[in-house]
């Protein structure tokens, strides 16, 4: 084996398991990002557990419970029982993060916004690999194959449908989705008529690589921070609103990934012969195709997740994270802003932890990129 | 190797060009201190910048403080909140009520119109309150209106025959003097005056139609009144122009164009006609009765001179724009104004600082201090550390930082309570809210003491009705509602809301179940919607919160009425006008009064105090429109938060004595809490004084 | 080459044309009126707000509002809704104070990245790579207000000079020389914020690069041949690696348009994020969409300016 390149796209299912070994044996040795990886997984065991704690009727730890006359206390202070009832004593009788202006308890907060922010930053990314790997996979696999000009109509038909509900004109809304699909399935079926109208609309046009890339191209056009600002003033705050929109802007990277690998990947042996074999495209793509292309999105979700838990808390900066009741760390970090100087610890617990979890998953990353990268490999 | 050694030379450099630049920079203490001219300059931060630096085109606030300091208005408010005249030295405030004769009046049959003139004259003219009466006799006038019947719309003409009318100078503006008159001249002698009968129409209409178009026509009683301004003499602009009467009218007739968009129209739109005798009287007349009236002339004069056809059309021409789309708004005016308050405009960079000098000319004495400094600091944590650090003189305080300002002794500290209040009002045509007693209840479990205590940290009052606080025309006799959960239940039980065996508050099966929302960014509303959560909650409500985007939540849920119970604020003047907020007729889609509320003794109360220019008596009904309102509860009110102001503590009143040697006071704020009343004597002095008490 | 410029430009042009679409629709989506217009304000009534909405095209049918937009932007007409100042006076002047922060931090991170990428790749593994990569991945994972906040109160407190704004306030009567010093001590701070980030990237870039390069075989025979390690590294390996570097100047100019919201807040800095901030909180719509368009103008002739680069340096490609 010593001495010959590895190409990376010949890679059998035998080979596979190895590769993936080879992949653990180099991460163990980079003492970075294991650490990045053993406080990614006690973040998560942290957010399960705090889930489990802070959530329910009665919880042990309740974020939400409003204490007034304890407001403001630092971190590690006593519980003072004479002026609360019995059971708005926080356990063990302290509170060990201190509390915030609403007398809220830091610490279950803190516990709560874990899981939180953890979801947010999952799902966010969750949706931009999922986009990023079809579309991706749709213009890296079929290429070149032209797209005729009634089935790029109809697309358009279906896809502007949505604005139309927005701007709640549910009539305009069934007149482009009716619309697009009626050109869609009459295109399939015009190839056969003669005449002018039937010649325009099974015109082969642009190819669906060309036509995803450049969507690809319009959405990089907008600056992604205002993008997301722009939505989430104008739509309700909501928690999945966020997710959605982060995720829905930052899929583009992916994509490209995705699309350059399967192209190099498309030309191999190993695809001709699957294809030859007669197996379907799905299932050249998902059982042969995805599995190698996966690695630089790997790579991606991972610094995309650090990065959906910064953009979260940069948006409750200005107001437009997620809303009460959640607490996420990022709300709770920009809420505390106001007191810096009357209760800094307010910014300094959930901006140190936000940057502990944003780090470890950032050196993990890295971590995981450079033993996946074969031509850092050291040779053996 | 040379690449080697830019690679690592160079940032080396770059780096330590820029660090060293710190050497260079004067450190707060030289700034402050070291800095003579500091004293003669009052600096104060703002979050966001200016639009429009024009009085009758801005309404933010930033643009409105510094217009308040370029442009001076007829009067203002004295420390007692009582009209004070500016360029206006005095005024009177008269009214012209005429009436028709349109039948002759009890007691009066048959006598001739000479004699009847004769008889109004000698009855009328006794009166103490009438100044003059005059006869014109009847005449005719020949209309078209515009009549949409059926789908269709055509032009009709009309001819209306009106009787005689009589015009009687009153003193003062009296709202029920046509009652009066009906004692003289019969019971129900203007009610019984039919329009539709002095009106011909040309064509045959439906008499409902002929009805109200008639109503619109002519009717029997008309009021009037007039405001006369006699100007000060000497007043002069920036640029040494003098101000006269036709820049009043100039400036009406300004804010009355409707090209220029101006958003204090309304206030304007009762003025029938300004008329200027001479150049330092103005005599407004007004077509009904509009007890604001007075309030609206602290309006900044426009210079007629820079602003007017001519000088606008020259703006255009210069610039290459057509002068026929050419206005007010679009003029370099706005960046550069002129106008004849204490301080002139010097220079303003965008989104960076606004500078103004002082105007030596100023007609009450030019102001102690020599520059007024506006500075846009959009981050409030970096302009507290400037106000530490002593670039900035002023600085509004937050809630939880009032205590350990007021002990620094750098400093000094004024509150007052805000003109305005803070709620929570409930869409009062949803359910549950249909009933006072449920929303009183609702009121009953919010502990307010604690929200005054914890959130506000102590800066804020309880209020009980839609006035002002400070101001004459708030009840200071009506209770605030109790904190009383128990109490609560009780009221909610008579509505027909029980508990039920879990907890929950029932009526015919059904949780009682709202959502309160407020607008995000204000953490002091959200503090109050969770503290109402919790209260509510407790009771057995289920009670969800939300807090949407400001455009958002005006737009959707407050403009279409699609909302529960929300927190929100009003920020007020100090008339008591309240007709947009409070009239049954302002409850439509867009309109102010969104929660929907309809009492038809409030009604008439609101409008009569409209119409009522004497104080006693508009006190006298402002109260008992509180009294109603507290009753009905359409609103929680929670308070009225107090602003705290901290000032720089060496900042003290100058004044000159008879020798013109200065003399040096504290500053005291006013009655209302105005600590900036006497800003023009304001300066600071190179140490803290100590003042012999 | 001309054939694909040709081509390539055509295409450019049609994804303009369809983020000005899109752009064009997400805005007027958005409910909420002009904060011209505040309905919340006792002085608005309902004909006040008609007024408005008429003087600004608001009532007309949406592909009308497009085409008096666009015809408008495109002749360099549109005006600001909420001063009634030109937009492109207004942008430029933004631009101009947000271009030093930009070049100072772009002189930052490409100044430091290098030396550091290289040095992190020459002594791969060593202490100095993990040292290097921890800190750098250390500068991004801050939150940035976080960060920025940390960092002003400490300058504050430890130097006692003024640290936001653009220059100090009340220096206008100073010699030349402390005023440039100033402006220089004022970029200081907000650039080394926005830099941070870019190191990071930047110089984990440059180590991949870097590593690339040296593990090809020419570089094995440089070696073998005894070279001077020096040598080796510099003269044969970093020259290589610089390549795809080129062209990544051309994807720098969609950064001139850019600036953060948030570090602009924080030092109250006018720039082009804070504008366009506040243009989307008042919904004014010609600011908004002037940026927009020129944002995605500077994006896609920065591609292109970016892959013209890329062939021009790469004898290897030929398109």
């Amino acid at each position: 084996m010593a001495g010959r390149p590895r190409d990376k796209g010949v890679i059998s299912r035998g080979e596979e398991q190895g590769l993936w070994r080879d992949v653990w044996h180099q991460l163990r040795r980079n003492r970075l990002a294991m650490s990045g990886l053993v406080i990614f997984l006690g973040f998560v065991i942290l957010a399960l557990v705090g889930l489990s704690l802070t959530t329910g009727k009665s919880p042990l730890l309740d974020p939400s419970l409003v204490r007034l006359p304890e407001k403001l206390r630092p971190p590690l202070a006593k519980a003072r029982a004479d002026l609360l009832h019995p059971e708005e004593l926080p356990p063990l009788g302290i509170y060990l993060m201190g509390t915030d202006e609403l007398g809220r308890d830091v610490f279950s907060r803190m516990m709560q916004g874990a899981w939180v922010s953890l979801t947010v930053g999952f799902v966010a990314v969750g949706i931009a690999v999922g986009i990023g790997i079809v579309l991706g996979g749709i213009a890296g696999y079929y290429g070149a194959k032209p797209l005729r000009i009634g089935t790029i109509l109809g697309l358009a038909g279906l896809f502007s449908g949505p604005f139309a509900l927005a701007s709640k004109r549910l009539d305009i809304f069934l007149l482009l989705e009716g619309a697009g699909i009626l050109v869609l399935v009459s295109t399939r079926y015009l190839g056969l008529r003669k005449g002018f109208v039937a010649r325009f609309f099974t015109l082969p046009c642009v190819s669906v690589d060309t036509l995803i890339m450049r969507a690809v191209d319009v959405m990089l056009c907008f600056p992604s921070f205002f993008l997301i600002l722009t939505v989430v003033a104008i739509l309700p705050p909501s928690i999945y609103n966020i997710m959605a929109v982060i995720g829905l802007t930052s899929w583009m990277g992916t994509a490209r990934f995705v699309r350059a690998e399967f192209l190099s990947l498309r030309e191999q042996d190993f695809v001709l012969a699957a294809k030859a074999l007669g197996l379907s495209d799905a299932r050249i793509i998902f059982r042969h195709l995805v599995p190698n292309a996966v690695a630089p999105v790997l790579v991606s979700a991972t610094l995309g997740i650090a990065g959906a838990i910064l953009t979260e808390a940069g948006l409750s900066f200005l107001g437009f994270g997620v809303p009460p009741p959640h607490a996420t760390w990022g709300n709770i970090l920009s809420d505390g802003k106001r007191f810096l100087f009357d209760a800094p610890w307010l910014t300094l617990i959930p901006g140190s932890a936000v940057l502990t979890v944003v780090l470890a998953f950032n050196l993990f990353g890295e971590g995981l990129r450079e033993a996946l990268n074969p031509r850092l490999r050291r040779s053996r | 190797m040379l690449l080697r050694k830019i690679l690592l030379g160079a940032p080396v450099l770059v780096l330590g060009l820029l660090i060293q630049s710190v050497l260079w920079v004067p450190t707060y203490e030289e700034q402050t201190r070291g800095n003579p001219r500091r004293l003669v300059q009052f600096v104060t931060g703002s979050l966001g910048d200016a639009s429009l630096l024009n009085p009758i085109l801005a309404a933010d606030s930033a643009s409105s403080e510094l217009a308040g300091l370029i442009f001076e208005g007829l009067v203002d408010r004295d420390e007692e909140l009582r009209f004070r005249g500016r360029l206006a030295e005095r005024w009177e405030i008269e009214e012209e009520a005429s009436f028709l004769i349109h039948r002759p009046p009890k007691g009066c049959e048959g006598m001739s119109m000479e004699d009847l003139f004769q008889w109004l004259q000698e009855k009328l003219g006794s009166w103490p309150q009438v100044k003059r009466v005059e006869i014109s006799p009847g005449e005719e006038r020949r209309e078209t209106v515009e009549v949409s019947e059926a789908g269709t719309r055509r032009k009709v003409g009309v001819r209306i025959s009106i009787p005689p009318k009589v015009k009687v100078l009153l003193r003062e503006v009296d709202q029920d003097f046509f009652q009066k008159l009906e004692g003289l001249l019969g019971d129900g002698y203007f009610s019984s005056f039919a329009p539709e009968v002095h009106c011909e129409f040309s064509e045959k209409l439906d008499p409902a139609t002929q009805k109200r178009l008639a109503g619109e026509l002519i009717s029997a009683t008309e009021h009037h009144p007039i405001i006369t301004f006699h100007l000060r003499k000497g007043i002069m602009f920036h640029d040494g122009s003098p101000v006269t009467s036709k820049d009043v009218l100039f400036t009406y007739n300004a804010i009355m164009d409707p090209a220029n968009l101006s958003p204090r129209m309304p206030d304007f739109e009762p003025v029938l006609r300004i008329e200027t005798p001479d150049d330092l009287t103005v005599r407004v007349v007004y077509k009904r009765l509009y007890s604001p009236a007075l309030g609206t002339w602290s309006m900044g004069i426009l210079p007629q001179h820079l602003l007017n056809e001519e000088a606008l059309a020259r703006e255009a021409a210069q610039r290459g724009l057509d002068p026929k789309t050419f206005s007010i708004r679009q003029s370099g005016f706005n960046r550069r104004p002129v106008g004849c308050g204490p301080f002139k405009f010097h220079e303003w960079k965008s989104d960076q600082y606004v500078i103004l000098k002082r105007f030596d000319n100023y007609w009450e004495g030019p102001p102690n201090y020599e520059e007024y400094a506006f500075r846009i600091i959009p981050d409030l944590l970096t302009q507290e550390m400037e106000f530490y650090a002593g670039t900035i003189d002023s600085y509004a305080v937050q809630p939880h930082q009032v205590e350990r300002l007021k002990g620094d002794p750098r400093y000094q500290a004024f509150s007052g309570l805000s003109f305005g209040y803070t709620y929570i009002g409930y869409n009062m045509r949803r359910e549950p809210f249909r009933d006072s007693r449920v929303r009183k209840a609702l009121g009953m479990a919010i502990d307010v003491e604690k929200i005054l205590k914890y959130v506000l940290h102590g800066q804020g009052e309880r209020i009980t009705g839609p006035f002002p606080k400070q101001t004459d025309y708030y009840d200071h006799t009506i209770e605030p509602i109790p904190y009383d959960p128990r109490g609560a239940l009780k009221l909610l039980e008579e509505a027909g809301w029980k508990r039920d065996s879990l907890g929950k508050l029932v009526k015919n099966g059904q949780q009682m179940r709202f959502t309160l929302i407020t607008n995000s960014g204000n953490d002091i509303r959200k503090a109050i919607l969770a503290i109402a959560q919790d209260s509510w909650r407790q009771l057995g409500i289920d009670v969800r919160t939300d807090t949407v985007e400001w455009a958002v939540f005006i737009n959707e849920r407050i403009n279409k009425r699609d909302f529960d119970a929300v927190v929100l604020g009003w920020s007020m003047g100090i008339d008591p006008d309240l007709y947009q907020i409070w009239h049954s007729s302002q409850t439509g889609p867009n309109q102010l009064n969104f929660v929907g509320f309809q009492d038809p003794s409030a009604d008439e109360l609101i409008v009569r105090i409209r119409q009522e220019y004497d104080h006693e008596k508009q006190v006298d009904l402002c109260r008992r429109l509180h009294r109603i309102i507290a009753r009905e509860q359409p609103y929680t009110f929670l308070y009225v938060s107090k602003w705290t102001a901290v000032l720089d503590r060496r900042i003290v009143i100058m004044e000159r004595d008879a020798n013109g040697n200065p003399v040096y006071r504290r500053i005291t704020p006013t009655k209302t809490g105005n600590y900036a009343f006497h800003f023009n004597r304001w300066i600071k002095l190179p140490h803290v004084p100590v003042f012999s008490e | 080459m001309i054939s694909f410029l040709a081509r390539s430009i055509v295409q450019k042009l049609v994804t303009l044309f369809f983020v000005s679409i899109v752009s064009f629709a997400v805005v007027h989506m958005a409910p909420g009126e002009p904060s011209q217009v505040d309905p919340m304000n006792p002085k608005f009534t309902p004909e006040v707000v008609e007024r408005f909405r008429k003087a600004f095209h608001l009532d007309e049918p949406l592909h009308v509002q497009y085409l008096l937009f666009y015809g408008d932007l495109l002749r360099g007409k549109t005006v600001s809704w909420k001063d009634n100042q030109p937009v492109l006076a207004k942008i430029w002047e933004r631009f101009l104070n947000s271009l030093p922060l930009f070049l100072v931090g772009s002189l930052l991170t490409w100044t430091i990245s290098f030396p550091l990428g290289v040095q992190a790749a020459v002594k791969r593994g060593s202490l100095l790579d993990k040292t290097t990569t921890f800190t750098a991945y250390f500068f991004i994972s801050i939150p940035g207000f976080f960060f920025a906040y940390l960092l002003i109160v400490g300058v504050v407190e430890v130097l006692r000079v003024p640290v936001v704004g653009m220059e100090t306030f009340g220096l206008s009567q100073a010699p030349l020389t402390h005023r440039v010093m100033d402006r220089i001590w004022h970029l200081v701070i907000p650039s080394i914020l926005g830099a941070t980030v870019g190191v990071a990237e930047l110089s984990r870039y440059v180590r991949s690069q870097m590593l690339e390069v040296e593990s090809q075989d020419y570089i094995r025979t440089a070696r073998a041949k005894g070279l001077p390690q020096d040598m080796v590294h510099y003269k044969h390996a970093l020259r290589n690696a610089l390549l795809p570097f080129v062209t990544m100047f051309g994807l720098m100019i969609p950064g001139l348009i850019g600036g953060s919201v948030i570090i602009e807040s924080i030092f109250s800095w006018p720039g082009m994020g804070r504008m366009a901030y506040e243009a989307i909180m008042a919904r004014d719509y010609p600011v908004i969409l002037t940026l927009n368009f020129l944002s995605a103008v500077l994006v896609l002739v920065g591609t292109l300016v970016s892959d013209i680069l890329y062939m021009l340096v790469d004898p290897r490609i030929r398109l």
